[in-house]
């Protein structure tokens, strides 16, 4: 792999955070979006020399527009299904371009922002195939648990119980989505011999953010970033409360911050005592219909959750 | 002629093309027959005698995407396909031509599934014929070798910078030895300079590649890309000239036109079935019947105004469809009504009778026999100046 790698600090705290942003004004996000926060987040933690891609979702739609993107670096829209694969082949050309001295420059950060369906459905044989193949990329899924570019469908990431466009509760179906969620960072990393970094982290914790961005851009291989990004329009609760709702889901346990890093796991940000799920739950207008039955049900899901996230053996590859 | 002759089938003769001309980035997946390409391709990485990155792909869709992306970032690129291979990816198609991406895609045509069958039938990549790609097809594995070259020299240039489908009939042409005489490396370099791409994807100078647009910014950009096929039409011959002379060809641009001279019937044909057709051209000549044969060598760009005036000169044409287009006008294949389109505007008097034959369907070999029976059909109508049939089913009419 190329030598022309640049290595970037760790960020010791919010101000230490790199004044320049790369994710720039000038799109049309909803306000709360937490996707959109975790592009700047990203973006600013990555820095000039890098390339992004951008499979089909929320953050294609709503950011883009004719000749006008928010971005100071290089970006490139790839379909929704294909996300890593393009970035995959602009791995490959920087490889074999810097090797036959046809391109002068350091070699760039490659970073794919997939959403959840781009990621952990559609797009989930691309993003399979590219850590098989331990290309010199990142790919992160900003998960805000639905396709909520197209009115907010349901994807393998929704969690049980909530209410989509496609999962409607009614009285045949009073849960709404009856199907648990995917666990897309271990399916990463424990299907993927050659990954040496994963991690899952959060829009209520930027520092943390940043530096796992760092960390798997550090990284020569294929890494892969889980950021939940709560999403005030699918999940329905007010859009000053997003950085609230982003706590929330660790302080309940609805979501996990961790990492894996070259075998070595390190549970981030778990409280001691877990607040009950109901908390999270009640506050979002996609939960509203649930009994108290799918209440306990989620509530017991999610402590056998907690319960198993403990650390693993180190990798040898 | 400089260079050494070799014997080599036609996916042997691309690799040998794809070689000369220092390809960057190549994305391969398994599928009869086009296999053999990347088979060659993998053991010259390993060789050391090609310096390219190569991506073993998930699947055809992911070997568009990886080419797409790599094209885009400034690589020259190859990748490939048949059959079901080629329609897997279609979804990937317009993104990259209509991202200016000069990627090539070698393909061996095989029918499309069901049921499996690895015969050569043009219904594969003819599907994605108007996702704004550069597509012809090769006789022999020499062409096949020269337009892998002008491929890249017509995607490539800047007036254009489209992609191509660089195609060969699977086992017909793909796996069918013949001799190929293999340039000298000063003389590709000559014929084809490096890729350069006007906006490649580099941190050194940034764009964004392919924002949404609103719906009336839509008409402008599809003119554009038309525009772009245009182009590709008009320096088609410019291209051929320079190739004929740096490599001793004597191609012509759009159309070959084969014993023209005194013939009033003709056949309009595509890809590695020519071979044969001039063989039956040859005996029928013996027996003192003309039939000559208009090859296409683009199919995209259409070269409408020379088809038009190559064919005024006959009375009957007859177009040779190995291809299948399910409830098409006349229930014949793709070819026949894009024939019949230029032919439209020319005035009566020179506007030939059109028929169509069906042949080769499902990678059936047409024979010597098939051809002196479309002979026949073409001298009849002619006779008769009547159309007595639109469409022969080659095998299933009576003689």
């Amino acid at each position: 792999m190329s030598d022309n790698t640049v290595t970037l600090e760790h960020i010791s705290s919010l101000v230490k955070a790199p004044l320049e942003e790369q994710y720039v004004p000038g799109h049309r996000t909803c306000a709360g979006c937490g996707p959109a926060l975790a592009y700047k987040l990203i973006a600013k933690a990555a820095g000039k020399n890098t390339i992004f891609i951008g499979p089909t979702g929320c953050m294609y739609v709503a950011n883009t527009s004719y000749v006008c993107v928010p971005w100071t670096v290089p970006w490139m829209h790839a379909q929704i299904t294909d996300g890593a694969a393009v970035a995959s082949g602009i791995e490959a050309a920087y490889q074999a371009m810097i090797r036959k001295g046809k391109y002068k420059g350091d070699f760039p950060n490659i970073i794919v922002m997939g959403g959840d369906g781009g990621t952990a459905d559609i797009g989930l044989q691309a993003l399979s195939g590219s850590m098989y193949r331990n290309h010199d990329i990142l790919v992160v899924s900003y998960d805000n648990e639905s396709y909520a570019n197209t009115g907010i469908q349901v994807s393998p990431m929704t969690p049980y119980g909530a209410a989509t466009s496609f999962t409607p509760p009614g009285p045949k179906i009073p849960e709404a989505k009856k199907l648990w969620p995917k666990d897309l960072t271990a399916l990463i990393y424990y299907g993927h011999p050659m990954v040496k970094y994963v991690a899952n982290a959060s829009i209520g914790y930027p520092v943390d953010l940043m530096n796992k961005v760092r960390k798997a851009l550090n990284k020569k291989g294929a890494s892969f970033v889980h950021v939940h990004t709560a999403c005030p329009k699918g999940w329905r609760f007010e859009a000053s409360r997003s950085i609230e709702l982003a706590k929330l889901a660790i302080q309940t346990g609805m979501w996990i911050n961790y990492e894996i890093d070259e075998g070595k796991k390190k549970l981030d940000h778990v409280p001691k005592e877990m607040k009950p799920v109901e908390e999270y739950l009640k506050v979002q207008g996609r939960f509203n219909h649930l009994r108290a039955e799918d209440v306990q049900k989620i509530q017991r899901f999610v402590d056998s959750k907690v319960a198993e996230a403990r650390p693993v053996a180190a990798r040898t590859v | 002629m400089k260079g050494e002759k070799k014997f080599l089938a036609g996916l042997a003769a691309v690799a040998e093309a794809a070689r000369l001309a220092d390809v960057d980035v190549i994305s391969s997946f398994p599928i009869r027959p086009y296999t053999g390409l990347m088979v060659d391709l993998s053991q010259k990485v390993a060789n050391g005698e090609l310096d390219a990155e190569f991506v073993h792909a998930e699947g055809e869709h992911a070997q568009l995407a990886i080419v797409h992306g790599a094209s885009a970032s400034g690589a020259r690129t190859m990748t490939g396909s048949s059959g079901v291979g080629v329609t897997y990816a279609f979804e990937v198609y317009s993104p990259i031509s209509g991202g200016r991406c000069p990627v090539q895609m070698v393909i061996a045509d095989r029918t499309l599934d069901p049921p499996g069958d690895f015969g050569s039938e043009h219904t594969d990549v003819l599907g994605a014929r108007d996702q704004g790609w550069i597509l012809g097809w090769a006789e022999t594995p020499q062409e096949a070798f020269d337009n892998t070259l002008i491929y890249y020299r017509l995607g490539e240039d800047q007036r254009v910078s489209l992609p191509q489908f660089n195609c060969q009939d699977g086992y017909f042409v793909s796996h069918i030895p013949g001799e190929v005489v293999i340039p000298e490396k000063s003389q590709v370099e000559e014929f084809l300079p490096p890729y350069k791409l006007a906006k490649p994807l580099d941190p050194l100078r940034p764009y964004g590649h392919g924002p949404q647009i609103y719906s009336d910014q839509g008409p402008t950009l599809q003119l554009q890309r038309a525009i772009l096929m245009d182009n590709a039409k008009e320096i088609i011959p410019e291209i051929l000239n320079d190739f004929n002379k740096i490599f001793g060809r004597k191609y012509d641009s759009y159309i070959e036109n084969y014993n023209p001279n005194n013939a009033n019937i003709c056949l309009f044909i595509n890809g590695a079935h020519a071979q044969t057709a001039r063989f039956a051209i040859a005996n029928l000549k013996k027996q003192g019947v003309n039939l000559a044969l208009c090859k296409l060598r683009f199919v995209r760009p259409w070269a409408t105004e020379e088809i038009a005036e190559a064919l005024s000169q006959y009375k009957v044409v007859g177009v040779v469809e190995t291809n299948n287009s399910f409830g098409i006008s006349r229930e014949a294949g793709v070819f026949t009504p894009e024939v019949a389109a230029s032919l439209y505007n020319l005035p009566e008097s020179k506007r030939p009778i059109l028929i169509s034959f069906m042949a080769g369907l499902g990678g059936e070999a047409i024979r010597l026999e098939d051809f002196y029976f479309m002979a026949k059909k073409l001298a009849d109508t002619a006779a008769r100046k009547k159309i007595e049939k639109e469409v022969y089913w080659i095998g299933f009419e009576e003689e």
